[in-house]
């Protein structure tokens, strides 16, 4: 055990967890970094394309290196890092990215080879021979790839989202995140407070610095307790805003149960957007280390790093008590860490300082103008070699940190691309003033990284955001801090020959950036590509700017002049779960169930989704063995008897107005105005463009009150364009548009018999041909007293009524019309045989309403009239519109029984079949139980003039072709006599 | 009165009400619906004596309610007038304006708190991107709630109003039970 | 993004459709000599400009209103927003 004493833990919460299959003992409070170095275990991982060995190197969310797969079965998750994977009971942990065992990985054999895996390595090896790619490189690649494996197997767990608002969202709950939160939460304004981490204090967890004289976790408590009881303060932790959106808008993922072993009734996630008035970014800073020849040993990490698991989770870093630490550092930051951990009794070897005056600010030995320039221990450190002015000696130490300098977190001041702004003082980054609007960034993530100027700065930053949006704010009382000792040198890294990492996860060394100089690979942004660094799960975040620093050097520029990278969300991993949200399956859209599904469902009818819609397909009776047998029966009860459809998805938009005719003239391409009270006209839309666009109908009610209908496919399209025509580009018409589909359960009662059975149901309805003729439209009332309204309209080319109801007796009617069409035959059919009638009848529908088609194609050409304007009318006469020569038209396949498939194309018998000597399509296709024979409709060129003509159907896809014979696409009543019956 | 039977937009007899710790969510299968659009240059009439709101706001008065659907629109909602010819009702009262039924055009779900405007509150965080703290009694909108299209009425503290698509009641009550159930936790 | 709705205030743009140029309010007089040229230019010609652009959203989620939004395609910044029945209403007095 390598426990240190005090810490954040809660030495009486012991838990259990096994890591590659060992048993280990933690304490709440730990992460699973912090449990491991806690029993001694340095050696977390492999590295992604050398697969060298590697420890942890951070304390948070940066890690590079200690990537795990968490948990087994259905919940096994890859690629977590152990820095921020919260300790729970039973937690069982993997190492990924190795074959066998961890200790001897069979991948370690690529470190052997890494000559070959230099920078642009991918970009040079796999580019030839080409035909290696498909069937050695990629399947090579993706097997290596990607470090952890998913389980295969469903998630089983619930992800939640939702929608918060405040007048300030703060990023971090560090000194000045809380110092923000007090100021602003005592002003009275809506404050959220958000954390990735489970508790407050930010650094001053992984500090000793003392507020007030005292513990300062005593004053984060307070003002936790504080925060708590206002209720215009929300505190979120576990939660990683990861992204900025336009004006104010924030993605965050709290993570509810991550840290149990089962979310329970919880859910797993939550995807949170935030829209904010302003923000404080306060999400403190990332320190960086110092590439040196073979400094990826497990051992070796940030003294930061190594500094919070001292003082935070009591831990030394060691794989046995009693090794002695080292720390390599540039500045002062680094004699903190010497400094605490000797305050815990950890054994400090000394501080290997670059600078020939480095300071000395405790009982510790200092090794000036010195730097570390090698390491040993195959499996975790053992030794380093200290080189002053070219002598070396090699020191025996368990770990090493290393101190680099810090840089401020300033990417989501970057998601809109503002550029940071490099600080000579500082030797970072600092976030861009151009940054986000309303976003302020404090503290160390606005390069104030002492705990005193933090405090003040939070504060100050919190006043400023309220003050710009009318909330006034006052100066709080702060706690007495200091600002610890922070100058540094601009000390990037250690020259050597051997290779020195800077992107641990990905590999890459100073000598691939230096590769990728000598290539040219100069801007950052190649350089990046060229090596892939940066590119890792960790985006980068502990190796860009040393990357950019050995890159300035050997360009013999300044660090801004050579580059800087800017971030783009997220911030960190989020998972693909939780912005999928909670609904999958069939609840993972919104269903539209017409009025009489729960009927139809009953009956055992089949269902197909239209869009949201879900609609009866077929009604399958007992010993019917095919839907064909089912869909060919329910056709001819139509044409011989009555059957019954639920057309409530068809869109219905109820138009009124003095102007409401005019406007419809507009809208539709033949006269709409000219219709009569109580009368139905079949109506035409255009595309502005010219092109056929919707079919519908339009019933007259009133003078000025009229009910159109659209198809069910454009019914929102169309209300919306009718919208755009009224406010957009006549607002001067009198006319008012509302939707009505769902009020109305609308009901197709047809065939020859239909108007028998309507007989029954209505309340003394003169039904008569003379009193209701086709196109005929009334309200009236039906069933003793239930309003309704009727149309004589016929898709199928029957005698055919559409009865409307209130949506919720549409289930009553339908029961009802078939118990009072019993003895009619009155059969349910759904939208299979519907399409079967509308072929036959030679109805345009959704595949010849395609948006490529015209009205001349449609042979609805006189209805583009010439007489007014109309959406689309001009440019339907346009030259190439108005020569074009293909028409719809009905084929029969010579073979009665073979199946004309729909997409295929048509050719002259014997000609080549080209672009060039095609004829035309077919469209739409099915089987006719009314002519026994297979049947189908398209676009001909001069169709019209070709009836009898035997064309060739070609298949090229499935290498088939037939024979069709061109005949009238009316194959049912051609004079249309039945409908007008 | 007709002999056919009606079923409520959830395709039950009787109106569905749930209880989910302190929300309870009632189907109003009462609720007379329609809307109310004035013509050209008309002034705002004052149907069954209610004033008509403004935007984004919604008024009640005994059994008539209206709430702001759009310029120069309103939604009336008439208590226990779901069977009865509620448009025909409207239109006497406004007979300059263009009435359409609506009853079956929308399902209503009333959500009632017994702890006040928290639950309500928790509940609007985890549907709409509505600031419930800017939505007190009085307001009415139309806004997104898992990609259905819904009017929200905040009746008071403690009840809101959900009146979305009849033909998507299922898929919304299922949407709002989640929601209500995830707030017990 | 946020959609300054000229009633409604700040909306989510989720609630919005988005058309594009507002120039489509603008259409041609069928009945002008080169209506079909007008029309060609009116159906096909956009300015698509890198900066301050006007055009259509539609409230399809809210009050059903379209809007004419001034917004800046580089920044996302939204430098207004107005009923578009009113753009059109004024521009024809």
């Amino acid at each position: 055990m390598t426990r240190l004493t005090g810490g954040l833990i809660d030495r009486n919460a012991p838990l259990n967890f096994t890591f590659n299959g060992k048993a280990y003992k933690g304490f709440q409070g730990d992460t699973l970094a912090s449990a491991l170095l806690g029993n001694g275990v340095q050696l977390m991982g492999r590295s992604f394309k050398y697969h060298r060995p590697r420890g942890v190197v951070a304390a948070g969310s940066e890690e590079p290196n200690a990537m795990v797969e968490l948990r087994t079965g259905a919940r096994q998750e890859p690629n977590t890092r152990a820095t921020v994977a919260e300790l729970f009971d039973g937690l069982t942990a993997r190492s990924q990215n190795h074959i066998g065992p961890l200790h001897r990985d069979f991948l370690a054999v690529n470190d052997l080879l890494s000559p070959f895996f230099a920078a642009g390595f991918y970009y040079k090896t796999f580019m030839w021979p080409k035909a290696f790619w498909e069937k050695l490189y990629e399947p090579m690649i993706r097997k290596a790839a990607g470090l952890g494996s998913l389980s295969m197997l469903p998630d089983p767990d619930d992800y939640d989202k939702g929608f918060l608002h405040c007048d300030l969202l703060i990023v971090g709950a560090g000194a000045a995140g809380l110092a923000a939160a007090l100021t602003a939460g005592r002003a009275g304004a809506d404050v959220i407070l958000a954390d990735e981490d489970f508790a407050l204090g930010g650094r001053l967890m992984s500090e000793s610095d003392a507020l007030d004289g005292a513990n300062a976790m005593d004053w984060v408590a307070s003002a936790k307790a504080e925060l708590e009881s206002l209720p215009n303060v929300r505190i979120m932790t576990r939660t990683t805003v990861f992204g900025v959106y336009d004006h104010g808008i924030f993605g965050a993922v709290e993570r509810v149960s991550d840290h149990l072993a089962v979310p329970g009734d919880k859910v797993r996630q939550t995807l949170w957007r935030i829209t904010a008035k302003r923000t404080v970014l306060a999400a403190g800073a990332t320190e960086r280390h110092i590439p040196f020849a073979d400094n990826d040993r497990p051992g070796v990490m940030l003294a930061g790093a190594m500094r919070a698991y001292a003082n935070r989770w009591a831990v030394s870093p060691v794989k046995r008590d009693g090794d002695a630490i080292a720390i390599f550092t540039n500045g002062d930051d680094g004699h903190r860490t010497a400094m605490d951990l000797i305050a815990r009794g950890a054994k400090v070897l000394g501080v290997i300082d670059a600078r020939e005056a480095a300071p000395r600010f405790g009982d510790y030995e200092v090794f000036a103008g010195s730097t570390v320039t090698g390491t040993k221990g195959r499996l975790g450190l053992t030794s380093i070699e200290v080189t002053r002015n070219g002598r070396s000696e090699w020191h025996s130490v368990g770990a090493l940190g290393v101190a680099g300098g810090w840089n401020p977190n300033v990417h989501l001041a970057s998601h809109h691309r503002g550029r940071p702004v490099w600080n000579d003082d500082l030797l970072a980054f600092v976030p861009s003033p151009d940054g986000p609007k309303g976003l302020i960034p404090a503290g160390a993530a606005a390069g104030k990284g002492g705990t005193a100027e933090a405090l003040t700065d939070g504060m100050k930053a919190a006043i400023t955001a309220l003050s710009e949006i009318g909330v006034a704010a006052s100066e709080i009382a702060l706690p007495k801090a200091e600002n610890m000792p922070s100058e540094q040198a601009a000390f990037w890294h250690v020259p050597g020959t051997k290779r020195a990492w800077v992107d641990f996860q990905n590999d890459v060394t100073v000598k691939d950036i230096a590769l990728a100089h000598k290539e040219n690979m100069k801007p950052v942004e190649h350089l990046k590509r060229w090596t892939t660094l940066g590119m890792a799960t960790d985006q980068g975040k502990t190796s860009n700017i040393s990357a950019l620093a050995v890159m300035a050097e050997l360009t013999g520029k300044s660090i801004p002049e050579t580059g800087t990278t800017i971030f783009r969300p997220p911030y960190t991993g989020v998972s693909l779960a939780v912005l999928g949200g909670g609904d999958t399956g069939p609840l993972f859209r919104p269903r539209r169930l017409t009025p009489t599904h729960h009927w139809a469902e009953a009956q055992g009818a089949a269902f197909v989704e239209v869009g949201q819609w879900m609609r009866a397909q077929y009604f399958p009776r007992t010993g019917e063995t095919t839907w064909r047998q089912t869909v060919d029966r329910e056709v001819l009860a139509v044409r011989s008897g009555v059957g019954l459809c639920d057309v409530t998805t068809l869109g219905k938009v109820d138009v009124q107005g003095a102007d409401a005719g005019e406007f419809l003239n507009r809208m539709y391409s033949n006269m709409m105005g000219a219709l009569k009270v109580g009368m139905v006209r079949y109506g035409l839309m255009l595309r502005e463009d010219g092109h056929a666009y919707d079919d519908g109908t339009c019933a007259q009610m009133a003078e000025d009150h009229y009910v159109v209908t659209t198809t069910t496919a454009n019914a929102g399209l169309v209300y919306r364009q009718m919208e755009f025509a009224h406010q957009c580009l006549w607002p001067e018409l009198d006319v008012q548009l509302i939707s009505t589909t769902d009020a109305w359960a609308q009901i197709a009662v047809v065939g020859p018999k239909s108007r028998e059975l309507l007989t029954r149901i209505v309340d003394g309805f003169d039904l008569s041909n003379e009193a209701f003729p086709f196109m005929a439209c009334s309200e009236l009332t039906i069933c003793n007293g239930l309003r309704a309204r009727l149309f004589r309209i016929s898709f199928s080319g029957e005698l055919a009524y559409e009865i409307a109801v209130p949506a919720r007796y549409g289930h009553a009617l339908m029961q009802r019309l078939m118990e009072q069409g019993a003895d009619l035959g009155a059969t349910p059919y759904g939208t299979e045989a519907l399409a079967v009638l509308r072929i036959e009848k030679g109805h345009a529908a959704g595949a010849e309403l395609n948006g490529q088609t015209t009205a001349q194609m449609l042979g609805l050409g006189k209805m583009v009239s010439a007489k007014k304007d109309s959406i689309g009318a001009v440019m339907s006469r346009r030259e190439g519109m108005a020569a074009e020569k293909r028409r719809l038209v009905g084929f029969k396949p010579l073979e009665a029984q073979t199946q004309v498939m729909a997409g295929s194309h048509l050719f002259t018998q014997g000609e080549a079949q080209t672009m060039t000597s095609d004829q035309g399509w077919v469209t739409s296709s099915c089987y006719s139980p009314h002519l026994e024979s297979y049947i189908a409709l398209g676009f001909l060129k001069n169709g019209a003039e070709r009836m009898g003509e035997v064309l060739i159907a070609a298949n090229p896809l499935e290498g088939k072709e037939l024979k069709v014979e061109v005949v009238s696409a009316h194959f049912v009543d051609p004079e249309g006599g039945r409908l007008r019956d | 009165m007709t002999d056919l039977t009606p079923i409520t937009a959830l395709g039950g007899t009787v109106a569905r009400t749930e209880v989910f710790g302190a929300l309870t969510t009632t189907e109003n299968a009462d609720l007379g619906l329609a809307s109310l659009s004035l013509r050209a240059g008309q002034e705002v009439p004052q149907p069954f004596g209610l004033m008509l709101p403004g935007v984004g706001k919604a008024v009640s008065m005994g059994d008539y309610a209206a709430f702001w659907t759009g310029r120069g629109q309103w939604m009336i909602e008439a208590a226990g007038k779901a069977e009865v010819d509620f448009a025909a009702m409207l239109k006497s009262e406004v007979p300059e304006c263009s009435v359409t039924e609506q009853t079956d055009g929308f399902t209503a779900f009333e959500i009632a708190s017994t702890q006040g405007a928290r639950p309500i509150e928790a509940l609007m965080a985890k549907l709409v991107n509505i600031d419930p703290k800017a939505f007190g009694p009085g307001q009415a909108t139309r806004t997104g709630l898992e990609h259905m299209t819904v009017f929200l009425i905040r009746r008071a503290e403690d009840r809101l109003a959900v009146i979305g698509m009849r033909t998507l009641a299922g898929s919304l009550w299922h949407a709002l039970a989640v929601a209500a159930r995830r707030l017990e936790d | 993004m946020l959609i300054p709705h000229p009633l409604l205030g700040l909306r989510d743009s989720q609630e919005f459709t988005y058309l594009g140029d507002a120039n489509l309010m603008h259409r041609p007089d069928a009945t002008a000599e080169n209506a079909e040229a007008q029309f060609c230019d009116y159906v096909f010609q956009r300015e698509n400009p890198a900066g301050v652009h006007r055009e259509l959203w539609f409230h399809e989620q809210g009050d059903r209103s379209w809007l004419v939004v001034t917004r800046d395609t580089t920044t996302h910044e939204i430098l207004g927003a107005e009923l578009a029945s009113n753009v059109k209403l004024g521009a024809a007095e």
